[in-house]
């Protein structure tokens, strides 16, 4: 079948409509199972077409119909078919009128080109035909790529987007209504990097791996931001062996720096680069020198040498106590001398019998 | 010289129970709290976790197996001068650990170094405990060895905070010094000489004598029995839980419950033991059976409720069987002996203790669940109790018990003329 030129623009003209619906017609003899219940049809007729030519790389089809007059079809195809050996997302949002006052939000993690193709759902009471329907990318709004559909009482838009770079990444809303008080947002992101969130504590002439890991994904390269004041500044090839980027898998990257000293510290950056774009993860690094902990730990020897001056002394003197006519150096065997006096001897228990024959 | 009749069973006897506490503390305390650092040497070294753990390993096989080393020369020269040396020895091992730059360095020094100044030091420590207390002995050694569960609690959130501040070289440098404090601890064990030391002999003369006492023989295989299953269910719980589908953080809660139960039954025991007339062996053999029947039901239980009951049991009577266990000792080699005895029956217990865990693993491994480690921890409990039963005086309900008296007098009839003629051989 000859494919046509389909529509283009806000506007289209009559007789290019009436071209469309006789081709439609034409096709609805030549296919089976096509959903034909009315000429302006969109969605199922547009889905059926895209699954089933998907797989074809060189033909346009550019039957548009549509529900709206004013959104513009064969855009999408002709993307989706250049584009069409790229894998498919599709994502969702339902809103209802009762929540108009918060902000729908979807956060979508792509990692590697893709088609992607964002449907809002609106649920109310009134009259379908009458809300308006807009798609805006940040600020800018969007004319075309996108369709309305009303079946019952739920209102469907859905927008289609090859993401093939890091232009098409960002926040896509729709909105609903005249003043647009009902939103819906997707917010397109590249996969997030994991650094460390507590600090690394090292030491003065140590050597320390900063690590940056991604959970589910393959980056196309990484590289290290060291920062000098508030400047990121790169680290690149190693001097003196000092630092020294591998990565045992795609997903992670090691930077091992050796030979540490009081000036590296500070926070380190890793950057993944992707298709889509680049995606970051921090590490901060703490160099102490030894002297830290050194000072703490002479303190609490010479701690416990007190202590166990004051209990040998306390000893001496309590033996000294006892014996007023002891010498000091009987200290050696007075240690054998018990002190018989100050423990007493205990009355009998259940276990206890004294025997006279070793009695004292 | 004066050599005592009977211990002194209180006075300078309760510095000795607090050295005791801080002592098992240091040792068992700083050991059981080791896993924190495990997570820090397998980032820093890069190697697997199993390699890690032979550190604590190697140290608990050196302190168990050089316990008669510690005994043997704490009989000799008094146990001040060994414990303070052991500190020393333990401190020196983690200083070392601090610089080290492989793993082997850590397993010398924290392994071997550190782990034979706990050897010096804790058999020692209990030994001494048991030679001054008589009437209250359970009730002392229970105390002393609450000391254990309660410094778990707090040293692995010490250790988890120096770890956070210092970096584990700094945290090990830190360790180092606290761990210190065991030669303040030996410097409160004041020598006792009660009376029938000079009869008992040297160290050697006592292994001797030792190794040829039925009743000892017998008491050492119980407590290996009792020791190869008293391990399993603290290696093993958390695992068997998270099989049963429990999460983590109520696994691990459930632990710190045992723990608690744990400490209550060492004290309530001790109390017990000295309140009960009669051989000791006989509540060992209780607190024994009933944490063998006890294990055995835990493959049955599946609701949440009745493993709660049956945890909460487990630590009660396992906590229970401690203090008794350490008392049992002297009433069947007396006072004179206790250093060797302790050290012998520590050493030979701890095949009991390195061989549980890893069957209990390789039971669970072969059967994929752990019912069968279960139930072969609890029929080596109920082993070891059949044992006690063996045990002379067992079945006496008011004769009197083995008293340090007895040996001496029959010591005393034998050979020697008394000490009051200034004796001082050891």
């Amino acid at each position: 079948m000859r494919a046509l030129q389909g529509l283009r623009g806000p506007r289209a003209p009559a007789l290019p409509l009436f071209l469309l619906c006789f081709l439609a017609a034409v096709r609805r003899s030549l296919e089976d199972g096509l959903s034909t219940a009315a000429p302006f049809t969109s969605l199922p007729v547009q889905e059926e077409i895209t699954t089933k030519y998907s797989n074809l790389s060189s033909e346009s089809h550019n039957i548009s119909v549509t529900a709206a007059p004013y959104t513009s079809l064969p855009v999408q195809e002709e993307m989706m078919t250049k584009y069409s050996n790229l894998s498919l997302e599709s994502h969702n949002i339902s809103m209802t009128v009762e929540q108009s006052n918060m902000p729908v939000e979807k956060n979508i993690t792509l990692e590697r080109p893709s088609n992607v193709e964002l449907t809002c759902q609106f649920t109310t009471s009134g009259d379908l035909n009458s809300v308006n329907v807009t798609w805006k990318k940040g600020d800018k709004l969007l004319e075309d790529n996108y369709l309305v559909n009303a079946t019952g009482s739920i209102l469907y838009t859905q927008y289609r987007v090859a993401v093939i770079g890091s232009k098409q990444m960002g926040s896509y809303s729709c909105f609903f209504g005249e003043k647009k008080q009902h939103r819906g947002t997707f917010n397109l992101k590249v996969p997030e990097i994991n650094g460390k969130n507590k600090p690394l504590i090292t030491y003065v002439g140590d050597s320390v791996v900063l690590m940056c890991k991604c959970q589910d994904c393959l980056p196309l390269n990484w590289t290290w931001y060291g920062v000098n004041g508030s400047v990121q500044v790169p680290i690149g090839v190693p001097v003196n062996d000092k630092y020294v980027i591998s990565g045992k898998h795609a997903n992670e990257t090691r930077l091992k720096i050796t030979q540490l000293s009081e000036d590296d510290q500070g926070t380190y950056w890793c950057h993944a680069i992707f298709e889509l774009g680049e995606s970051e993860g921090h590490v901060e690094l703490v160099v102490l020198s030894y002297l830290v902990p050194l000072k703490a730990f002479c303190a609490i020897v010479a701690e416990v040498v007190l202590l166990v001056t004051a209990i040998l002394l306390f000893e001496m003197y309590t033996q000294k106590k006892k014996k007023p006519s002891g010498d000091g150096k009987e200290f050696e065997q007075g240690e054998q001398m018990k002190l018989d006096d100050s423990n007493g001897i205990e009355n009998s228990g259940p276990r206890h019998r004294k025997n006279e024959s070793v009695g004292q | 010289m004066a050599y005592r009749a009977e211990p002194p069973d209180g006075g300078w006897g309760w510095m000795v129970v607090l050295s005791a506490f801080f002592q098992s503390a240091l040792v068992f305390g700083v050991l059981r709290s080791f896993g924190v650092f495990f997570v820090e040497f397998v980032a820093a070294f890069e190697e697997p976790a199993a390699r890690v753990s032979w550190i604590a390993s190697i140290g608990i096989a050196v302190q168990q197996f050089g316990s008669p080393v510690g005994s043997a020369l704490s009989t000799k020269f008094g146990p001040r001068p060994v414990v303070m040396t052991g500190g020393i020895l333990a401190a020196l091992g983690m200083l070392l650990a601090s610089f080290a730059t492989s793993l082997t360095h850590l397993y010398l020094s924290i392994g071997l170094l550190s782990g034979s100044g706990w050897a010096l030091t804790f058999t020692p420590t209990l030994a001494c405990l048991s030679r001054y207390f008589s009437r209250r002995r359970s009730l002392a050694t229970g105390l002393a060895l609450t000391g254990v569960g309660l410094s778990s609690f707090a040293f692995a959130p010490l250790f988890q905070w120096l770890l956070n501040h210092y970096a584990w070289r700094g945290a090990l440098l830190l360790v180092s010094a606290l761990s210190l404090h065991l030669v303040a601890c030996g410097a409160l064990l004041r020598p006792l000489s009660l009376a029938e030391d000079p009869v008992v002999g040297g160290p050697g003369a006592q292994i001797t004598s030792l190794l040829r006492h039925g009743p000892f023989l017998r008491y050492t295989v119980a407590l290996t029995l009792i020791n190869t299953g008293y391990f399993i269910p603290y290696v093993h719980l958390v695992a068997h839980l998270r099989d049963l589908g429990w999460d983590p953080l109520p696994a691990a809660f459930l632990l710190s419950v045992a723990a608690i139960s744990d400490l209550v039954g060492r004290v309530a025991s001790g109390w017990l033991g000295d309140a009960v007339p009669g051989p000791v062996a006989r509540l060992l053999m209780l607190w024994t059976t009933l944490t063998g029947v006890i294990l055995a039901l835990y493959p049955v239980a599946e609701a949440p409720t009745g493993l709660v009951a049956l945890t909460v049991a487990y630590g009660f009577t396992s906590g229970a069987l401690t203090p008794v266990a350490f008392s049992v000792l002297p009433e069947l080699v007396g006072t004179g002996k206790i250093y060797c005895g302790l050290g012998l029956v520590q050493m030979v217990e701890s095949i009991g203790g390195l061989l549980g865990a890893p069957l209990s693993g390789y039971l669970r491994d072969v059967t994929g669940n752990y019912t069968a480690s279960f139930v072969v921890a609890g029929t080596f409990l109920l082993a070891g109790s059949g044992v006690l039963i063996t045990l002379p005086h067992f079945f006496c309900f008011s004769a009197p018990t083995s008293r340090p008296q007895d040996h001496v007098t029959e010591a005393l009839d034998t050979k020697v003329p008394l000490p009051e003629e200034g004796l001082g051989e050891d």
